[in-house]
């Protein structure tokens, strides 16, 4: 018996771990047993320890894309037998062929269509339905169906009902492949005794079939995930991306040339083979979408297929196959196409188009389930249970205007699963997403396991755009399964090309290191303003008045932003632009978004502490800066700031390969650093302050470039020019020294690969690094005093920063455009 | 019958202000031959040449044109060059022997061609169902009218309610709005009388083609002058499909030279392009419609 204490399943409904006599069902036997022997406290345990694993693992976060993506995860697994998950997968198998039969002939004869098996309004007027590709039925070369999703649900009566299927782009697939690998760590000994079966060989063979479907036949042919453009915050895509060892790109980073697939890769175009697809096939191919204006995606693409020199999984006309108007058609289509009885049906739906069907609907409004045949975004699932009476008028008007456009569809009871809650286990109605997939042969593959989601209360609908908590599935086996890693298990069985860098992914490296040195120097910059306020320097009002206002200014000369600085003319105003403003240019909190932006585009490349160490940094800024209403608080947020971004770098240089991504990163910095530096020393040459601003403004320049400490331990003496320049342009063998950034770039380079029939940007270094020793050795503790030695340091100057922009932008053109490659 | 030849030359250029280094194009300019048009010849000339062509059937039985021009251009010319023979005379307008409040397309029927007509009956992005087109047809819904009667009379009244303004609307410009200002081009007409037919389950068809336009008596005439034009064509069981000109408020006859056809405008686009580069474009299109 589940002690009640323990867990308590309602009275309305089935539960799938404790039977109507309080005996647990055999599957989750050892579950409450290992619960009942910790006691109920342990669940707080439980969640933390999850909690703690995904941070670690930079799973936590997930920002919500509308999509349920944000599904939290409840370390409770759900517990299916080998019996009862073996008649699932039955129920899967058939309901995948099935499918699979329904999209041939909907892009090939429509039979079903001439025989009156489906209306053909239903097909006709489905936005997934893509005329453009009538002539590209699958079969042969062609990819039918992809990774497919189904969601499984049980009535109080214990049938077993799919409710929806998911064949363009099913989510789900990485937060399941996270929740596994979370849930295993939580509960390790459970998880053991319970012989759960591994997940991880339906990934390889997936990929064997991946693989086998590459048209041009090479043995090692090139498999990337497509993601949205701007799926860089899109962790689900780059964990499977890591997961399985491909590289995830978005339709920028592809192009078409000569009706062939290429990556813009930053070592030139890569052939690419085989597409898996996370984005809606009907935006695919701007140049034929059903849309006039469409949204991003791969021009030509579909040309490309139809040459069978790509392969796309799913085939992008897929999704028409998700329309409910064929729920109803089902079980006949099953009996004509496969002559066998359709095994998980879906809920009982009710077309509008057909009278009698109507009539039905209307009669039983409040407890129908209504849905748009179409899937046309301006209609919402309506629960007929939550209508006023108005509401469900206002229903019938407009399934009356058009009733091909709806169905009806009976709700489920849907069964209960124990969930984790502060209060302990409680009953909740859940769904398991299942996923599956069809090999050459026409095998179907069910993963044993998939994503369990539950309602985030009672009674309420679960519904994959509303966020709530996801379960790890586990399907106990008689015999335990051996651990696979399925990255090792890829690169042995099958020739997949390695993983490559594509441009943009490049370009967003070259960014974060960029923008991160950016908010660094401006954080340091903000650092001294506000020091300065705070306790002075000593120097009187006036001349600290002075200096913070040369300061700001030389901020916005070195960024360019000189609009700025004659919008807003008062102190204050403008220390907030930099402390506080969400806009402005030379702001902290722009940069720091930039920089975590960029970062997040860039994600596959870092550990996943460094993750943590970024959006920590950015976190804790906006959060503790909020309502700050002074600058004085801000010292410390500064400070924790800059810390947190020595600490992202510190890890990089732990952790990262020193390839060519590695290359753009460091380059970025340095590149930063130096366009910084030498700004700086410009400006402060060109005002041409006298003493003793002089002094306090050369102060300030060795603050912001961390150097005030190594020259006072080195000069003993107040900052002069002469020196300051000395030390920031000449010095050997210290890294904050231009002499330095110079030879570490020069150094840092060499890991790119040359560009096409271009020279290498590294070329570019020597004549600075010559140019800058002849300076040095005119420099001495006199330069700046007279108009002379200025004149010289700023043409020197002059001359580094127009060859260090240069030098930015043949990096860009070079590596990061490919507008000018032939395909 | 009396037949008429022309030598047509519908030229396309796009004049960018930067280099473009890509660019995807689809095109509709090869006239359909199954519906009594002869062609003699046909030919498209891009410059500068593509890499990659193709031509194919759309799911509406018409030919296009994919092309892809992988090398830097400023220009992008397109110049169709067609001769076709046909039928110069204008049809009377025919009997349906239906009422346009009894007709019944059978729901999985296709025509002739092989394409289902739900196709034409089904709202689309260009032609939605909208309550001010219902409010428009309102008046001519007389019950008992036949269907072929009723489609002419619409015509009638599109071409006296609203007004040519070539330049009031552009291909973005939505129907809701081109309902209410009463003005538009062709285009716009065709579309009018899409929306506002098809919720009656009528079949209707976007046709895009080329009018022989005649200069003023004594007047030579203009180079380029001519341009594409677009009609529609309704269906019934009986008379199968027949056009109607809403802009000329007639039945297209020997001057109208058919290209292809679709659920509307965006299926047919004559020239759709995708660029990768940067800068603006300048847009010429020329026809010339001669009768040899």
């Amino acid at each position: 018996m589940v002690p009640r204490e323990l867990y308590h399943a309602g009275p309305k409904t089935r539960d799938e771990a404790v039977q109507r006599d309080g005996k647990p069902v055999p599957a989750w036997a050892e579950m409450f047993e290992s619960y009942g022997r910790h006691g109920s406290g342990v669940l707080k345990d439980w969640r933390e320890a999850a909690l703690r694993i995904s941070r670690d693992r930079g799973l936590a976060y997930r920002p919500d894309r509308g999509d349920g993506s944000n599904w939290t995860l409840d370390p409770i697994p759900w517990i299916f037998s080998p019996e009862e998950w073996q008649s699932i997968e039955t129920g899967v198998s058939q309901k995948l062929r099935l499918s699979a039969a329904i999209l041939a002939d909907l892009y090939g004869e429509q039979k079903l269509i001439d025989k009156g098996l489906i209306p053909a309004s239903i097909i006709l007027s489905h936005r997934g339905f893509l005329r453009a590709l009538h002539d590209y039925p699958p079969g042969g070369k062609a990819i039918g169906l992809g990774m497919t999703a189904f969601d499984i649900a049980k009535d109080a009566g214990g049938r077993t009902y799919i409710l929806n299927d998911r064949f363009d782009c099913p989510y789900g697939l990485g937060v399941a492949l996270e929740n596994r690998t979370v849930v295993n760590r939580v509960l390790p000994n459970l998880f053991r005794r319970c012989q759960v079966r591994r997940i991880g060989y339906f990934f390889a063979d997936w990929f064997d079939y991946l693989a086998e479907k590459s048209p041009s036949g090479t043995d090692t042919p090139r498999i990337v995930i497509l993601d949205s453009n701007t799926g860089g915050e899109s962790s689900e895509i780059s964990f499977l991306a890591n997961y399985c060892g491909i590289t995830r790109v978005g339709p920028f980073d592809l192009t078409v040339r000569g009706g062939k697939v290429w990556l813009k890769a930053l070592s030139g175009l890569k052939p690419v083979d085989v597409i898996w697809k996370a984005t809606y096939g009907r935006d695919l191919d701007p140049l034929e979408a059903n849309r006039p204006h469409s949204a991003e995606g791969i021009t030509g693409i579909f040309q490309a297929l139809r040459e069978s020199n790509v392969a796309v999984a799913s085939h992008p006309g897929a999704e028409v196959l998700q329309s409910p108007g064929l729920f109803p058609f089902l079980a006949p289509i099953c009996r004509n196409l496969l002559g066998e009885e359709l095994i998980l049906p879906p809920a009982a739906t009710w077309w509008c188009g057909d009278k009698r069907a109507r009539q039905y609907v209307l009669d039983h409004l409040p407890s129908m389930v209504v849905k748009s045949v179409g899937h046309h975004s301006d209609f919402r699932t309506r629960y007929g249970q939550r209508l006023s009476a108005s509401e469900l008028g206002e229903l019938k008007a407009m399934i009356e205007a058009e009733p091909e456009r709806y169905v009806g569809q009976e709700e489920l009871n849907i069964s209960t699963v124990p969930a984790s809650t502060p209060s302990g286990l409680v009953p909740r109605s859940a769904v398991v997403r299942s996923f599956a997939f069809l090999d050459g042969k026409g095998l179907p593959h069910v993963m044993p396991g998939g994503l369990g989601r539950v309602s985030t209360a009672e009674g309420i609908i679960i519904s994959t755009r509303e966020s709530g908590e996801s379960k790890d599935i586990w399907v106990r086996s008689h015999y335990p399964d051996a651990p696979i890693s399925i990255a090792r298990r890829l690169a042995q069985s099958r020739g997949i090309s390695p993983e490559v860098v594509p441009s943009r992914r490049g370009e967003n490296l070259y960014w974060a290191g960029r923008y991160g040195e950016r908010t660094d120097s401006i954080s340091r910059f903000a650092n001294r303003l506000v020091v300065g306020r705070s306790s002075g320097f000593s120097y009187g009002r006036d001349l600290e008045a002075r200096h913070e206002k040369t300061l700001i200014e030389a901020l916005f000369r070195i960024f360019e932003v000189d609009g700025w600085m004659e919008k807003v003319k008062d102190p204050d105003e403008r220390l907030k632009l930099i402390l506080s403003d969400s806009f402005c240019p030379i702001g902290v909190g722009p940069n720091l978004s930039s920089f975590h932006r960029a970062c997040m585009a860039a994600r596959e490349e870092w550990s996943v502490t460094s993750i943590l160490a970024i959006e920590s940094a950015r976190e804790n800024w906006f959060t503790n800066t909020k309502g700050f209403d002074s600058p004085y608080p801000y010292e410390a947020e500064l400070e924790k700031l800059e810390l947190s971004l020595a600490a992202f770098h510190g890890l990089n240089l732990d952790s990262m390969t020193r390839d060519e991504a590695w290359g753009l990163l460091d380059a970025g910095r340095r590149i930063e650093r130096m366009a910084t530096l030498t700004a700086l020393l410009s400006y402060v040459l060109e005002v041409n302050e006298p003493e003793p601003m002089a002094t306090l403004l050369n102060e300030s320049v060795l603050f912001v470039s961390d150097s005030l400490g190594t020259y006072q331990t080195k000069f003993l003496t107040v900052p002069t020019t002469g020196l300051t320049l000395t030390l920031l342009l000449g010095e050997e063998d210290y890294p904050r020294s231009l002499r330095y950034l110079l030879e570490r770039l020069e150094n840092v380079l060499n890991k790119l690969k040359p560009p096409a029939k271009r020279p290498h940007p590294r070329d570019r270094i020597p004549p600075m690094r010559e140019e800058l020793a002849r300076f040095v050795t005119e420099l001495n503790p006199e330069t700046g005093t007279t108009d002379q030695s200025r004149k010289a340091a700023l043409d020197f100057l002059a001359s580094c920063r127009r060859q260090l922009k240069e030098l930015s932008d043949y990096i860009t053109t070079s590596y990061f455009s490919h507008a000018g490659n032939q395909g | 019958m009396n037949t008429v030849r022309y030598h047509i030359r519908h030229r396309t250029a796009y004049f960018y202000s930067g280099r473009i280094d890509l660019c995807h194009s689809l095109a509709h300019l090869r006239p359909r031959e199954d519906e009594g048009l002869e062609m003699t010849s046909h030919k498209i000339e891009v410059t500068p040449e593509p890499r990659f062509q193709r031509e194919r059937r759309d799911y509406f039985g018409n030919t296009t044109n994919y092309f892809a021009i992988q090398q830097s251009h400023e220009l992008l010319d397109v110049v169709a060059t067609t001769t076709v023979t046909k039928a110069d005379f204008t049809p009377p307008l025919p009997v349906a022997a239906v009422a346009w409040d009894k007709l019944r397309v059978p729901p999985n029927g296709k025509d002739s061609s092989g394409v289902r007509l739900l196709n034409y009956i089904l709202p689309t992005n260009a032609c939605p169902r909208l309550a001010a087109a219902a409010d428009f047809l309102k008046p001519s819904l007389i019950p008992g009218r036949d269907v072929m009667e009723l489609v002419n009379q619409v015509m009638g009244r599109i071409h006296r309610e609203f007004h040519y303004v070539p330049g009031a609307t552009d291909t973005t410009t939505p129907l809701e709005k081109v309902l209410k200002q009463r003005q538009g081009v062709c285009q716009d007409f065709a579309h009018v009388m899409i929306a506002a037919l098809r919720p009656l389950e009528i079949p209707v068809r976007y046709v895009s083609g080329y009018l022989e336009t005649l200069p003023p008596p004594g007047q030579v005439k203009l180079q380029g002058a001519d341009a594409t034009h677009a009609w529609i064509e309704a269906f019934s069981p009986t008379t199968g499909w027949v056009g109607f000109d809403p802009t000329n408020n007639c039945l297209p006859g020997g001057q109208h030279i058919k290209i292809c056809h679709g659920r509307d405008y965006f299926d047919v686009q004559p020239l759709k392009g995708i660029f990768l580069g940067n800068g603006t474009q300048d847009l010429v299109v020329q026809v010339d419609v001669e009768r040899m």
